[in-house]
């Protein structure tokens, strides 16, 4: 049975024991398969704990008849596994979700859980090492690698695993610009190489803005949602819920402050940069 | 100081080196046994050549070695000297009081300290030139057998190997947090015992809490890759016995042979 969406969630709460409001408050959304969707929010708006919800980590509050469908399949205590088999996420700290004690042991880890034969693990961990393009580190420690190049391997040891969706719960926090910009680029390529689903959970505006779909999330709420255009001209939402805006939208409200008239319909710094040039020929 | 050689093994490439990990934890043992069974000169010097020969197929510097002996000189040399003026027996040279030096004194003192050597050496050897992940693969097969009282062998693996390799990333966290309170003022190496067990408060208890978070993002990043103990759970690393365990095979049939021979019963 395939859908058009990936993921259905409808009225999923949850609340941490130890607290008293709830961390998701009662959130439905569905997730186009093939999409790259992202999800801002500043710290504890529950963009994390929406994740470890999807793949069964935590369990929803029962009032109000939680349904979280991954892939087709309704997720329960019989299909947790083989959800897990469909989401790979790549955690934000690089060095606390390094398994194995080499990049190869590392790789195969996933491969190991799931019983797979030894003489099959030596084809696949070596193509997915490859595809990251980490081959000539196969046998480094962790100890001896950046944290771009762990994270390359986290995200090695997920395609080990041919998932259908992968998850980038704030991957890219620790890393260098350079780090993230490598990171993001494996995960386009892959996306299109392997047809996944992405979602990336972030505070980088730039990785926001690679979305098809952007979902802004407050205080365990869904805000607002819908393409990367319509979230981020909603500058004056973003901004009283303490987000940043891309760059060239801020460009844009400064222009516009100092009454230098730019149509709203501008939505790329591409765009931006155009219509300024041509501006200036036109004086 | 991400560099730290756990275990202190030292690169190289010789024979030992690419023996298997199970036969030389097998033979460190077997060969601390053995060195029980000699008991006159000639055993004893046929151990002294057989670890020579050991330590020179590893093709390391010597300085490695004594670098494995250094640490345990005093007791080796205490234990030497113990023999050697409390043991009675054969002809007596000298006596004062309670020391006395007698033959048997000496060839006692010569033996302990020969013993003593030639088993640092040979874990050395051990140590040196096996990687500490391959010890704990080793480690893991000798306790298989373990299986059938139902001891988890297969998480204790998986505790050793996690645990190795946290210990350069813990080593390079403490380095952290140690200059971190040095640059406000936290002083490690001045004063007194009880000062300076105080002042290891403020590394201890980032440490701690450090290592217990680092261990529940670990849990829940094995877990969403799919762990689920050990139920059907396959190994990528696996161990290969080849020729050249051969020769460890063969070196120590030489060795047993040649004590049984020589020994004095």
């Amino acid at each position: 049975m395939t859908t058009d969406s990936i993921i259905k969630i409808k009225n999923v709460s949850f609340t941490y024991p130890e607290s008293e409001t709830p961390a998701i408050d009662n959130i439905s959304l569905d997730i186009k398969r093939g999409s790259w969707t992202s999800i801002i929010g500043h710290n504890g708006s529950g963009k994390s704990t929406i994740i470890r919800l999807i793949n069964g980590l935590l369990v929803p509050d029962e009032k109000g008849k939680p349904e979280i469908e991954v892939d087709g399949l309704k997720l329960n205590d019989d299909t947790v596994w083989e959800v897990r088999n469909k989401v790979g996420i790549v955690f934000q700290n690089p060095d606390n979700q390094f398994v194995g004690a080499t990049v190869a042991d590392d790789v195969a880890f996933g491969l190991e859980n799931r019983g797979v034969s030894h003489s099959e693990m030596v084809k696949i961990v070596p193509e997915a090492i490859k595809a990251v393009g980490m081959s000539e580190y196969t046998n480094a420690e962790p100890a001896n690698l950046s944290g771009g190049q762990k994270q390359r391997v986290a995200i090695a040891g997920i395609l080990a695993i041919k998932p259908k969706i992968i998850v980038l719960d704030e991957a890219t926090s620790m890393l260098d610009p350079e780090g993230r910009d490598q990171i993001l680029s494996i995960v386009q390529a892959m996306k299109n190489k392997y047809d996944l689903t992405v979602i990336s959970i972030t505070h980088d505006i730039d990785e926001a803005n690679m979305a098809d779909q952007v979902l802004v999330m407050n205080d365990g709420k869904l805000i607002t949602k819908g393409s990367t255009k319509d979230v981020f001209s909603q500058v004056d939402l973003l901004k009283k819920l303490g987000l940043d805006v891309p760059f060239y939208e801020q460009v844009k409200a400064k222009l516009l402050a100092d009454s230098v008239k730019i149509p709203a319909s501008i939505d790329s710094e591409k765009e931006l940069i155009n219509y300024l040039c041509q501006l200036n020929s036109n004086m | 100081m991400s560099k730290i050689l756990i275990g202190r093994y030292v690169a190289g490439d010789s024979i030992i080196y690419r023996m298997d990990p199970r036969g030389k934890l097998l033979a460190t043992i077997i060969f601390i046994l053995f060195v029980f069974l000699a008991n006159n000169p000639v055993t004893y010097l046929i151990v002294t050549i057989f670890s020579i020969a050991a330590v020179a197929a590893t093709k390391l510097k010597p300085k490695v070695f004594w670098d494995g002996v250094k640490p345990l000189i005093w007791l080796i040399l205490f234990t030497s000297f113990l023999q050697l003026f409390f043991s009675v027996g054969g002809t007596v040279y000298w006596q004062w009081t309670i020391f006395a030096l007698s033959s048997y004194g000496i060839t006692n003192a010569i033996y302990i300290f020969i013993r003593f050597t030639v088993i640092i050496l040979i874990s050395t050897v051990m140590t040196v030139t096996t990687k500490p992940l391959e010890i704990a693969d080793a480690i893991e097969w000798l306790l298989k057998p373990l299986k059938i009282v139902h001891v988890p062998v297969d998480k204790i693996a998986l505790i050793m190997s996690i645990a190795l390799r946290f210990v350069p990333t813990l080593f390079d966290e403490t380095l952290k947090i140690m200059n971190a309170q040095r640059s406000r003022g936290a002083d490690f190496n001045n004063g007194g015992l009880v000062t300076r067990a105080k002042a290891i408060t403020p590394l201890l208890v980032p440490l701690f809490i450090n290592s217990l978070e680092t261990a529940i993002d670990l849990s829940t990043a094995m877990e969403s890759r799919g762990y689920r103990g050990d139920q059907g759970r396959t190994k990528f690393r696996i161990l290969k016995w080849s020729n050249v365990d051969l020769i460890n095979l063969i070196y120590f049939i030489l060795l047993l042979g040649l004590l049984l021979i020589f020994r004095t019963h």
